[in-house]
This record gives structure tokens, sequence and C-alpha cells, in this order.
């Protein structure tokens, strides 16, 4: 259980913005935090890693008190059972994959979770080979066992995937969900790829200009649950042509583009760059496998 | 899209899907089928106020009315204007539920001779309705 207030006053490109977050997120739970530039969202993992000071606020994890402004209770980055992924992966260069992941422990520590981890994220193939040597995702998947060598109790990952192919990208979340199920960990994830939210977060926070604009379940929140088709998807309008009696709309769902017919009723409102829904019935759409 | 406004009137849940007739008004109930059941979306409720749609390319237009036909709802209907595309044509009908739009093949339009003030069937299968609330 995560419960934290935290206040912050942060600079940003357009003048100060005040942050200010309450999160309730349960053991376990995978949250995502979402939201445009500058929302304040790395900041709040921040403030949760201890990497930077809130103002005033307190941060309480499983009844252990990290942060409390009042009290002054700030707990180091090292006291808090965090694990932390960035979207650059910060390996150490110099070192095998193997050892990368040994500097991460603890002293005293049991290194039996080296093997634990090199098994779990199938790094045995790579563990005697340097950073430089490997693919991004590879990169990535080290990173991420990296995070998890102190045991953590939360993992907090900004953007991990974003610099990844959609195809290591399926891959990646495909681990980390392994590791958040496998050790029972409290995650949160910043992350603006909708499809990437609905696959892996039971709940999600919006942020807009330091604030929580929305919270809750991220399919309700990204899909129209107002609406009983089953077939939704949100897109972007990037073309809107009129043919004969009706008109082509042009939307962009991923990286996917799809046309759907519409009558001028439709598109009166609709402009180049709105964010809509498309659905349709479950009823309707076809399903062919694809010939492996 | 054709967009009308009713209350529930049935629901039959089996499983995970549900059929659910919704009066329109007094002469006309409209059916669909959806893949939620009461438990799952709160509005599936009888006497709730909900919104019917369903795209005006799904709505099929007969000359008679007495057709032996699978689908379930038919709507009567006067056609006000017809616009006439290439392949593609557009039909405004006046119907017992109000202003309808239909969107059907030009060569149909030609073969059935549909042309303004004509009375016709409106049919829409019950799996191409949607419910909104």
């Amino acid at each position: 259980m995560i419960e934290a207030h935290i206040h912050k006053t942060l600079s940003t490109a357009n003048g100060k913005m005040l942050l200010d977050i309450q999160l309730n997120i349960k053991k376990g739970q995978f949250v995502t935090l979402y939201g445009p530039s500058g929302a304040g969202k790395t900041s709040t993992l921040r403030i949760l890693a201890g990497l930077l000071s809130a103002d005033k606020g307190q941060i309480v994890v499983d009844d252990k008190v990290w942060l409390d402004s009042k009290k002054k209770i700030n707990f180091s980055p090292q006291q808090r059972k965090i694990g932390y992924v960035f979207q650059d992966y910060a390996l150490f260069p110099n070192m095998t994959v193997r050892r990368n992941l040994e500097f991460a422990l603890e002293k005293g520590q049991d290194r039996s979770i080296i093997q634990e981890l090199i098994t779990i994220v199938e790094l045995e193939e790579l563990q005697d080979r340097k950073p430089e040597t490997l693919s991004g995702g590879q990169q990535q998947r080290v990173a991420l066992a990296r995070a998890l060598v102190r045991k953590p109790e939360v993992l907090l990952l900004d953007e991990p995937l974003s610099a990844l192919d959609i195809k290591m990208r399926a891959k990646l979340q495909d681990y980390i969900l392994k590791v958040h199920r496998q050790y029972g960990l409290t995650t949160i994830l910043v992350s603006h790829d909708v499809g990437e939210i609905i696959k892996m977060s039971d709940e999600i926070y919006c942020l807009e200009a330091g604030k929580i604009s929305k919270q809750g379940n991220p399919s309700a929140i990204f899909t129209n649950d107002r609406l009983s088709g089953k077939f939704q998807f949100t897109g972007e309008v990037i073309a809107i042509e009129q043919e004969e009696v009706v008109y082509i709309v042009t939307v962009l769902i991923g990286n996917n583009v799809v046309k759907i017919i519409a009558q001028e009723s439709e598109i009166t409102d609709l402009g180049i760059g709105d964010k809509v829904i498309v659905a349709s019935k479950a009823f309707n759409p076809i399903l062919l496998k694809i010939e492996k | 899209m054709n967009t009308f406004s009713g209350h529930i009137s049935d629901i039959q849940v089996n499983e995970s899907l549900s059929m659910v007739s919704v009066r329109i008004n007094e002469q006309v109930e409209l059916k669909t089928i959806v893949v939620e059941t009461p438990e799952t979306a709160s509005y599936l409720k009888i006497e709730n106020a909900v919104e019917v749609l369903f795209k005006e390319t799904e709505v099929i237009i007969s000359t008679e009315d007495t057709l032996s036909i699978s689908i379930q709802n038919k709507i009567k209907a006067t056609i006000k204007e017809v616009k006439k595309g290439v392949l593609l044509s557009k039909l405004l009908l006046n119907s017992e539920i109000g202003e309808m739009i239909a969107i059907l093949a030009t060569e149909v339009l030609d073969e059935l001779m549909l042309a303004e003030n004509q009375e016709v069937t409106a049919m829409i299968k019950v799996n191409e309705i949607m419910i909104s609330r």
C-alpha cells in the first residue's frame, strides 16, 4: 500500500507550477501515470524515490513512513525499497551484464538473486557480454533486472520502453508483467502509449499541470463505457474527405490507419488532429489468423 | 449515425449476452443484442432512458412490409428526399420514430425505383444497433 500526498513547486518552461498529487495505491497494483509532458509525472516518481525533495507531504509504504515533512522524516533513496528504470538504461559500459547486476547488490546480500533474475528475464546467453554489444531491448532487460536486485517493494518505470520498436516493446511489457507478478511488486509506470497502459495497468492517474484530473480503470478512461459497442479504439483524425453522399474519415489508431464512413452530422465538429473514439459492435469484425 | 431516444422495456440475459428491447414510442420497440449484462453495464435497467445508435449504411430498405425475413427491427417510413450518387445514394426518411438516413447502392435505388413520397420499410438487424446511455 502506497499512500502519498506530495506538494512541490516546480519550475517549468511555462513558469512555476504547483505539483499537488495524492496517490492511494494498493499493494500489488500496477498503476500508470499519464499526461502531457511537463504535467509532473517524472517529478512524482523522483519524489517517491527520494531523488527529488518535496516541499511538504507524506509518503507511507506498507505502514512505513518514508517521508513526513511535519515530523522531519525523510528516507534516503537507499532506505526506500524502490527499483527505478529510466528510458536510458544507464548501465555501466565497462562491466558485463552479470557484473552490472552484481554491482547493485547490498553488502552481505544473498547472491542467489542474481542467477534468479538472469533466469527470469532470460539473460543467460548475454550475461558475459558488455552493454554496448546489446540491442536497446536487451539493455533495457538488464536495467529491469538490475532494478530488482535489492528486492524492492515498489518498481518505478519512467517511460522505459519509449525508445524501443513496437515488437521489442511488446516483449519487454511481458517481462515487466512477469516480474511484477512474480515478486508481488507495486509498480508505477509513466507511459504515453494507450495500448501499453490498457495492457499493463490496473489503474490510471491522469495528470494535468501538476494535478490529478482523472483516475480510474484504464479501459474505462480511454474507451467509452457508456456505449455498448465492444470494438472500441481511441485514435486521431488525420483526414476527412467527402465522397458522393458520405464522408471518409481516416483515423490513426496506434500505428494503424483505419477508414470510417461517416455522415455529415458526425463530422460537423470534427477536425484534423482531434481525438476520437472509433466504435463498432463486437458482432461486425472478422478475425483472420496471420500465418507464422 | 442514426440516433433515437427510448426506454429499456425488456432484457433477456444469457451468459454474457443480453437481448435488449428499447421502446422508442407507443408503436415501435427496437431490439439489440449486446455483449453486456445488467451486471457489467449499469445502464441495462428496465425503464432506463437510453439512446440507440445505428449506422446509415446498415439500414435495409424494402418496398414490401410483410416480408418473412430474419430481421427483427422493422420501421415504417416515407422517403422524404433522395440524394443520388454514382455508386451510393442517400435516402432521407420520415419514419414512425423520426427522421432517419439510409445509405444504399445506387443500383438498388434504380432497381427498386425508389422515389420521394414512397412508403417503405426500414429494417435493422439486432446486431447492428448500439446502446448509449
